[in-house]
């Protein structure tokens, strides 16, 4: 007699929680001899550094504990326990987290382990979960550590090549597909997709920061304030949605203060730290063309441009606000601006979406056009690139895209 | 300014004998007549373009040396154009304005050109030699806006002035307010073909595959007149399907019924006067190699802006002594190595873009 294959319905939403706990905890060594593997295979693939890598892969697994997943499914649903049976919900009908069923990711060369993160959650549902990228060596190894922890997640989670084109039409079968990408390819994607699937799509969104003129008043947290706004920008080279693309000071126009040269100086030493990667030749003609372009501005009297010799970075102060922020490596617009007002109001001409905004200061009005601008993180500097495991991406839920909700009323 | 009207007429008159030699006998330049004319044009543009003059003295080593040979020439960026009014002259007095379409970095740039003389002859001399080598008079569709409805378009103009020069005077405009107007076009066409006439369509990219499209959905196909021809200007990414140029010129040269080495492209930009063609040699080979006319180099530079050697990538900064009233040297963000005396052209990417969290979406895209 055959047994029958396990998986992730026959086991309990705590067991699953612990294997990934388990499993990110052996990611999280750096010797973990899959992670070094992987390390390179990333590298190689963005182009980014092993530095900036191995932060990123430290970032991914440290924070996945069972104790942080397990509070943000049960922040979301009332209790993990919702996904194993009926629970009591006070005003509400007995419910149960049932599982949506099978779950499509879809991502073409992503941010690190962007794709993992909603895989994870849709596991944690015990869906059926397939990710389709292009080259990921990531999201498969992991999968295959899973395997080792629960043979359950060996039928359960599977990774695949993606070859965008002929892969469009081989969408139908699932129930959730959730996939990462310009406004335009999510439009795409959802086109192909039969009218009962679910579709969750992550589009094109911008990170900001904005420091107080309070803040640019106290030498003592400046520092600081530097330090972390140049690694929001360096790390992942300014390409995720959670890069600092556009810095706003709270400082009238004309020569610029002592914190923007103090950025250059962290913005070099942050460049240290995590060295630029392999850019391709088109990158670096638009690095080079965004410090042509600011070395003119500044030469006709018009801001101010700060690089090094290898033009690793370019920080532009005080650009023409008619032009959007240059969404290039290592890029950064800084805009003195009179109030957050006059921030919302440039990213609003230039349709820039946030993602996140940093701020120097907790001041209600910033955070509130922040917010206004679309922005679901509001955080520190520094933090930005570092979002807690159960932050809300893109303002979704981290599980609630992935379960259907049973009611008993009897 | 004292002096500039003699010297500005002074090199005008060098520089459109320069083209009209080359237009009427085909007379190059030799390296030092090139050398030599633009660093005239070099100290012209010091002397009396002032952004250009400020920008020249941030620079260290122009501020110790003047350079001594053109490839030296320190070049602005093209977004430069929009920063600044960069010009030998008052802008109020400029006889043309042509505008850089700004569409995807939000401001436009602008190209002030002191007299129509330089523009004029440089792109007649350029278009006559490039697509009109049989010395044909044909019938042209321009898939370009209406200078009469667009004056700010340099294409327009370009096209506009080809055609009444070179044209049978039935030249047709099918770009309106931004919207291909295909259906005109193809009872146009048809009434050419009816007559036998051969023509040359031109337009962008962007115009051409939109016919292209219509032309599929409707599945119509031509044979065009002999001696018929295309050309194609502009970049194939950013506002149009993601098309490979190799079958981007079969797709035309299939619906159209003309010999693929028909097709030529133009390589042209708002901040130059000149224009690069498809050179003929290449046309039938896989990588076509560009070349401007005598007046127009260009250099293949890394990001430092040092001089790359033959077939490595770098970008493109070009010389354009018809720039006269402007600045000679500009440098670009498009892709290309260096062939001999000519280049490769590999990428006119649009404008860098938000990616979110996927940095290649368009792989995504069910074509």
């Amino acid at each position: 007699m055959r047994s029958r294959r396990k998986d992730l319905r026959q086991i309990r939403a705590k067991r699953i929680v612990d294997c990934i706990s388990d499993a990110a905890h052996r990611w999280a060594n750096a010797d973990f001899t899959p992670r070094v593997r992987a390390t390179q295979a990333v590298a190689e693939r963005t182009g980014y550094s092993l530095p900036v890598v191995e932060y990123a892969f430290d970032q991914l697994f440290l924070p996945l504990i069972a104790e942080t997943l397990e509070n943000s499914i049960a922040s979301e649903i009332g209790s993990l326990s919702a996904l194993d049976d009926f629970i009591a919900r006070p005003g509400k009908p007995d419910g149960h987290a049932s599982p949506i069923g099978r779950v499509c990711i879809i991502s073409s060369r992503t941010t690190i382990g962007v794709g993992l993160l909603p895989a994870l959650y849709a596991l944690c549902a015990k869906c059926d979960v397939t990710v389709k990228d292009r080259q990921d060596a990531l999201v498969g190894a992991f999968f295959g550590t899973l395997a080792e922890e629960d043979e359950a997640f060996a039928h359960s989670a599977r990774a695949q090549s993606w070859d965008g084109a002929r892969n469009a039409s081989r969408l139908t079968g699932f129930d959730v597909v959730v996939a990462f990408g310009t406004n335009r390819a999510l439009q795409a994607i959802r086109g192909t997709l039969p009218a009962d699937t679910q579709f969750v799509g992550f589009g094109s969104r911008a990170s900001a920061g904005y420091v107080t003129a309070e803040s640019l008043a106290q030498a003592e947290t400046l520092e600081a304030i530097a330090a972390g706004a140049a690694r929001d920008l360096v790390l992942f080279e300014t390409e995720g949605c959670l890069s600092l693309h556009v810095l706003f000071l709270e400082v009238s126009a004309g020569l610029p203060p002592s914190f923007v040269p103090m950025l250059a100086r962290h913005i070099e030493l942050a460049n240290a730290e995590f060295p630029i990667g392999q850019r391709d030749r088109s990158e670096s003609a638009r690095v080079a063309s965004v410090r042509k372009t600011a070395e003119f501005r500044a030469s006709t009297g018009h801001g101010a441009v700060y690089s090094d010799a290898a033009c690793s970075y370019v920080l532009e102060w005080d650009p023409p606000t008619g032009e959007p922020p240059p969404l290039a490596p290592r890029c950064l617009a800084v805009i003195p601006v009179c109030n957050p007002q006059q921030a919302a109001s440039y990213l609003r001409q230039h349709h820039l979406r946030l993602e996140a905004l940093a701020c120097s200061q907790r001041r209600t009005d910033v955070l509130e056009a922040g917010s206004d601008a679309g922005g679901v993180r509001l955080t520190r500097f520094g933090e930005l690139q570092r979002p807690p495991a159960g932050a809300h991406h893109g303002g979704r839920p981290r599980i609630g895209d992935f379960i259907r909700w049973i009611d008993r009323e009897i | 300014m004292s002096g500039y009207p003699e010297e500005t007429t002074a090199l005008d008159g060098e520089l459109l004998r320069t083209m009209r030699s080359w237009r009427d006998g085909g007379h190059a330049l030799h390296e030092d007549e090139f050398n030599e004319l633009a660093l005239r044009v070099f100290r012209y543009q010091l002397r009396y373009n002032e952004p250009y003059r400020q920008y020249c003295a941030t620079l260290s080593e122009t501020n110790r040396t003047l350079p001594s040979n053109w490839q030296s020439i320190p070049p602005v960026p093209a977004s430069a154009f929009k920063d600044a009014i960069l010009t030998t002259f008052d802008s109020a007095r400029a006889a043309l304005v042509f505008e850089t379409s700004g569409t995807t970095r939000g401001r436009s740039g602008t190209h002030y050109m002191e007299t129509n003389a330089l523009y004029d002859e440089a792109l007649l001399a350029g278009f006559n030699r490039a697509m009109l080598a049989d010395g044909a008079v044909l019938r042209y569709f321009n898939l370009v806006p209406n200078p009469l409805e667009r004056p700010g378009s340099s294409l327009g103009y370009m096209m506009a002035k080809v055609s009444a020069r070179y044209g049978d005077g039935n030249t047709g405009w099918y770009v309106r307010a931004e919207d291909v107007r295909a259906t005109e076009f193809l009872r146009d066409l048809g009434g050419a073909m009816a007559q036998g006439v051969a023509v040359c369509i031109s337009g962008t990219a962007f115009g051409l595959v939109h016919i292209l499209d219509v032309l599929g959905a409707r599945k119509m196909r031509f044979v065009l007149p002999a001696g018929s021809r295309i050309m194609e200007t502009g970049g194939l990414k950013g506002r149009t399907r993601v098309l490979s140029r190799e079958n981007f010129y079969e797709e035309l040269a299939r619906t159209f019924g003309v010999p693929r080495e028909s097709i030529v492209a133009e390589y042209g930009m708002t901040e130059l006067t000149s224009q690069y063609y498809d050179e003929p040699a290449s046309r039938a080979a896989a990588q076509r190699t560009k070349a401007g006319p005598p007046w127009l180099r260009s250099m293949v530079v890394d990001a430092a802006g040092n001089a790359l050697p033959e077939n490595i990538v770098g970008t493109l900064v070009h010389f354009d002594l018809a720039n006269r009233g402007s600045v000679m040297a500009v440098a670009t963000e498009d892709l290309a190595y260096a062939s001999g005396e000519s280049f490769v052209l590999l990428g006119r990417d649009a404008d860098a873009s938000l990616r979110g969290c996927s940095l290649d979406a368009e792989d995504l895209l069910p074509i």
